[in-house]
């Protein structure tokens, strides 16, 4: 019984982490804030790190199959730029070419990494350029406007209801569903041993094709979730992300070098990167110090990281 | 093919590729596009490459032992703007030794966190150009200054008999590098660095040293960079470094080096630094919007990837 306890334990050994830190993140942000586990200000919150967190679920799918997504921020404001320019004539048919847009630069991105023969740090970091200037002639100026109504509902509550958490739980379901088919299982194996999921049959270029393309579908959603929230769009809004995001991927245990991960983690190490940008305002320090603090986290989060499984394994 | 017919060590030479290439585009140019003929054009064209060139020179140490440096941008961003704060103060000659020491720290912090925490080199310097970025604008407040330094100025703009002088700066750094990596102890050990960590390392190739010169000299040659931009347009911005991350690896991998590590020559980056700036200058010679140049850039920058970079792995 205690064998299988602590063998549980071991297995989710980051979550625990995570969930641990976030405890106590809580318990510091309540102290600033109050009224922090009020419906209306965790609805304020959720639609504030949706983004982040879709955006980490994107780039630690890229990571498990041994890719990484340096467009991933270019792909993100391209979402919110298709969205925002065309919310007015229908938000459904708006969500589905942003959607369309961002699974299909994915895809792009997937297709060279896969025949190539590039690796995808000098891949995607080109093809950053090239949905960077995508998105300029999709929306050259900041603006288009997405209706007052769907904006009000998203940050303020729907029926009491918080669609930004609804949307997370909906992507955490859809990652189960996909975790379970043989793509899921190909994802992994791809990332883990590509010549020895290759030799078992996989194909592989299929699965990193997919892999990406999947991905551009959460930082798809990402965008859109950011272009709601904030009621407009901006093309130069999508660089923080891709940092945050393998950040994000990073702190969640996601192996850089694939097919180790958990996407509950990730979801976790995304919210505890939130909740300490937020902390960092509370405490009075000018928002300049944001970047040292990400740029910061991501290295003290890897550092840790390295050497808690090298000790495991040497 | 005609590459069958030529001697072979002129068809596996992808440095001599890269010149070839430069010549056809720039004879391209003189034919087809209007002001590439003349002697003024040519000049100004490889002094504005000497911008894009230095950093170039620096990022082809890093990548030869198979690292990478994203930090670059943040680093070129640095040292103008710290020479231009305190040239303002304090004279510019100090400004100038402050902004080369700040970079040179930055590259020491690159290859500390390399070597010692054992974070991959994309993920360390990614990290250390948001904290440089997040550190200037804590430094400036938002709002850097300009600043008139003599000493830069003349640097950037002089010419010695017709040949602009920060065109011959370059060569000069140049000829150190191609001496630091092709003729001395620290070159051979980026090269067996490059080609096989683990087994360099146990045949006694000190990682640690050779980190701290490639990273080091990386740093302060973006350093260099940014004050030479600097003297040439006497402002200095916060996002002056940007189209350097993806610009200096590029001229890189065009000048025929392996992204991989381990195989290339410094000269091939130059010809990759003149090939990048004659099409950015091409396309700035057409009236398009910004978008589409940014996009015509990146797909003619994955497209040349695709011609002549690719690797043959497994």
């Amino acid at each position: 019984m205690s064998e299988r306890l602590t063998g549980a334990l071991r297995g989710n050994l980051d979550v625990a982490g995570l969930g641990a830190l976030l405890v106590v993140l809580l318990a510091a942000y309540s102290h600033y804030d109050s009224e922090l586990f009020t419906p209306a200000s965790i609805t304020i919150l959720s639609a504030q790190f949706l983004p982040l967190i879709l955006a980490a679920m994107g780039q630690s799918t890229v990571m498990l199959a041994g890719g990484i997504d340096l467009s991933l921020g270019s792909v993100l404001a391209l979402a919110m730029a298709v969205f925002a320019v065309r919310a007015e004539d229908g938000v459904v048919v708006a969500g589905a070419l942003a959607l369309a847009a961002a699974a299909s630069t994915g895809a792009a991105n997937g297709v060279l990494v896969a025949y190539a023969g590039l690796p995808p740090i000098i891949v995607t970091l080109a093809a950053s350029f090239l949905w960077g200037g995508v998105t300029l002639v999709v929306l050259p100026q900041p603006g288009g406007h997405v209706p007052s109504g769907l904006v009000d509902a998203y940050n303020n509550g729907w029926n009491g209801l918080a669609l930004p958490v609804l949307v997370i739980v909906a992507v955490l379901v859809l990652w189960k569903a996909v975790r379970t088919t043989r793509f899921g299982l190909s994802l992994y194996a791809v990332g883990g041993n590509e010549h020895g999921a290759y030799a078992s049959g996989i194909g592989t270029r299929k699965v990193k094709i997919a892999a990406y393309a999947l991905a551009g579908v959460f930082v798809g959603l990402a965008g859109i979730g950011l272009a709601i929230q904030t009621g407009s769009g901006d093309a130069t809004i999508g660089a923080p992300y891709t940092l945050n995001s393998i950040a994000a991927s990073v702190l969640a245990g996601v192996s850089f070098f694939g097919g180790v991960g958990q996407m509950r983690a990730t979801v976790l190490a995304a919210l505890l990167i939130g909740l300490l940008t937020n902390l960092l305002l509370f405490t009075g320090l000018s928002p300049f110090y944001q970047l040292i603090l990400q740029g910061a986290v991501l290295i003290v989060a890897i550092a840790v990281k390295t050497f808690a499984t090298r000790e495991r394994t040497d | 093919m005609t590459a069958i017919t030529l001697p072979r060590g002129l068809r596996d030479n992808r440095a001599a590729w890269a010149f070839g290439v430069l010549l056809v585009t720039w004879i391209g140019a003189i034919l087809f596009a209007k002001g590439f003929d003349s002697v003024s054009s040519v000049r100004y064209l490889v002094q504005t490459a000497a911008f894009l060139g230095i950093v170039g020179v620096g990022q082809t140490l890093v990548v030869m032992m198979s690292g990478i440096d994203l930090s670059v941008s943040g680093v070129v961003a640095l040292s103008a703007v710290v020479c231009a704060q305190v040239a303002s103060g304090s004279g510019g000659t100090t400004g100038v030794v402050v902004a080369l020491v700040a970079s040179v720290l930055v590259g020491i912090a690159n290859a500390a966190g390399v070597t010692w925490l054992r974070v991959p080199p994309m993920v360390m310097t990614l990290a250390t150009g948001t904290i440089v970025a997040g550190a200037l604008l804590v430094y400036t407040n938002g709002s850097p200054k300009s600043a008139k330094v003599p000493l830069l100025a003349s640097l950037a703009n002089d010419r010695v008999v017709g040949i602009p002088l920060a065109f011959l700066l370059w060569l000069g750094i140049t000829a150190v590098a191609v001496w630091l990596l092709h003729a001395s102890r620290i070159g051979r050990y980026v090269f067996a660095l490059g080609n096989g960590e683990r087994a360099s390392r146990a045949s006694g190739v000190p990682l640690a040293r050779t980190a701290f010169v490639a990273y080091g000299a990386c740093s302060l040659l973006a350093g260099v960079a940014g004050l030479v931009l600097l003297g040439f347009t006497s402002t200095s911005s916060l996002t002056m470094g940007n189209p350097y991350q993806l610009l200096s690896i590029a001229s890189v991998v065009l000048g025929g080096t392996s992204i991989l590590g381990g195989r290339g020559h410094v000269l091939g980056t130059v010809a990759g630094a003149l090939m990048l700036t004659l099409l950015t200058a091409l396309l700035a010679s057409w009236n398009i919007s910004e978008g589409v140049r940014q996009i015509v850039l990146g797909l003619l920058i994955i497209g040349l990837l695709l011609a002549y970079a690719r690797e043959r792995r497994s």
